[in-house]
């Protein structure tokens, strides 16, 4: 209900004009963080699957439009991801920074962003099997946390098969393992706890009373 | 119906068997007990199910071969399972690849079952049917790497991988992970051919509950 999905014209315009701020600002970051990435080819790699998201998200705009928490959180994790990119992962100064403070042993940026695409895009995706798929009740929770797990399985799956394809230098900066060899479990099961905490959150938040829930079932 | 029960109750008596005989002196006791804590569960569940999810024959046999094979694997630490190493010494491929085959088995055995759940309980129609078990399996297998990463560095954490049966590779998770995701989208590609030469749709309902 009023989503700017099944809404009037006016929520149907001012989604659009949240749409056109949010690409705004990912486009002007976008242009600022390629000016000079640490690394090239590593920058190019980590882009080559967030363009073709955002690609993909334009050009199905008219045909599906998420609804405007969705679209704020997938802005939110591209910027997270466009700041990661730009510093290997491995080089960003905030991690740094968190690294010192409470000594640990690596940066975490890449390991925060990992939590953050569970629970983040979990919403998002909850939404698109909702209303594409039909899938209802308890289910969607499921399928949502599921699918995030897949996902990051998946990406860990390519991730290694670019990495024995690419130099093997470049293949552990792209990885971001930092040496460690359970770096790949634990990015998954980071992703499965922030998919986890989204859908507890959003479970919890459509249980209150007098909360306007997305109402996107039908 | 009768031969279905029959069916179901010799499935459950060969894995039975097979579980006490394989249980009779595992190459590490310890490995055995901690990875016939998940196979039992499901077969538990499976049971207390019965009731109101009745799967279809194909479905509890599919699940009872890939039992079977973990069963086996479990007795000899998967990297020493003589079949396994068997072909091993006849292809040279320089590792024991039997566990890489069950893991192939869990996608393409338990997609079906999986589709059949999804079907029944969830409702899931159109392509979505075939991709959620896909994507179940891909989840499962990530989250199956997870909980091994998990109990080795707790039970053995001086041993790190090695423990896991990698063999030494260091992309051996994501090996598993590709091979299982491999084996359940060939088996949904099957079951997408199938059903559109034979023109059949599946049923929507359990066997022997009534539509609403």
């Amino acid at each position: 209900m009023g989503d700017g999905t099944t809404g009037g014209k006016e929520a149907r315009q001012e989604t659009r004009r949240l749409v056109q701020g949010l690409l705004l600002w990912y486009g002007v970051l976008w242009i600022w963080l390629a000016i000079e990435p640490v690394n090239r080819r590593d920058w190019f790699l980590e882009n080559l699957l967030a363009v073709s998201g955002v690609v993909l998200l334009v050009l199905t705009y008219r045909r599906f439009q998420f609804s405007r928490l969705s679209y704020c959180l997938i802005a939110l994790f591209l910027t997270l991801h466009a700041i990661g990119a730009h510093y290997t992962y491995a080089e960003v100064p905030f991690g740094y920074w968190l690294k010192d403070s409470l000594s640990l042993s690596r940066n975490p940026f890449d390991r925060m962003v990992h939590f953050a695409y569970g629970g983040l895009l979990a919403y998002p995706f909850r939404e698109l099997l909702m209303r594409v798929a039909r899938v209802q009740g308890t289910w969607s929770y499921y399928f949502s946390v599921s699918a995030i797990l897949a996902q990051s399985g998946l990406f860990e799956v390519i991730e290694a098969i670019v990495a024995v394809l690419v130099s093997p230098e470049l293949g552990n900066l792209y990885l971001g393992t930092q040496g460690d060899e359970w770096d790949a479990q634990k990015d998954m099961a980071a992703a499965l706890a922030g998919a986890l905490l989204a859908m507890s959150v959003t479970f919890a938040t459509s249980r209150l009373p007098n909360v306007r829930t997305t109402d996107i079932s039908r | 119906m009768d031969r279905n029960k029959w069916l179901l109750w010799g499935l459950f008596a060969w894995y039975l068997v097979l579980s006490g005989w394989t249980a009779y002196g595992p190459v590490d006791p310890e490995f055995w007990a901690i990875a016939s804590i998940l196979p039992s569960c499901l077969v538990v569940g499976l049971i207390a199910a019965y009731r109101w999810l009745p799967l279809s024959p194909l479905s509890y046999v599919l699940i009872t071969v890939f039992l079977s094979l973990h069963t086996i694997g479990v007795h000899y630490t998967y990297a020493q399972v003589p079949l396994g190493a068997w072909v091993d010494q006849v292809l040279h491929l320089g590792r024991n690849h039997f566990d890489r085959l069950v893991h192939f088995s869990f996608g393409f055995l338990l997609a079906y079952p999986m589709e059949e759940a999804f079907r029944l309980l969830a409702h899931a129609r159109g392509w979505v049917l075939y991709y959620l078990p896909v994507m179940t399996v891909l989840g499962l297998s990530g989250l199956w790497e997870i909980i091994e990463s998990w109990v080795a560095s707790a039970v053995h954490p001086e041993l790190g991988v090695t423990y896991l049966g990698s063999q030494g590779d260091i992309w051996d998770a994501q090996k598993d992970m590709a091979v299982a995701l491999y084996g359940a989208t060939l088996c949904m590609t099957l079951l997408a051919i199938v059903r559109m030469w034979r023109g059949a749709r599946p049923p929507l309902h359990p066997e022997g509950v009534a539509a609403e």
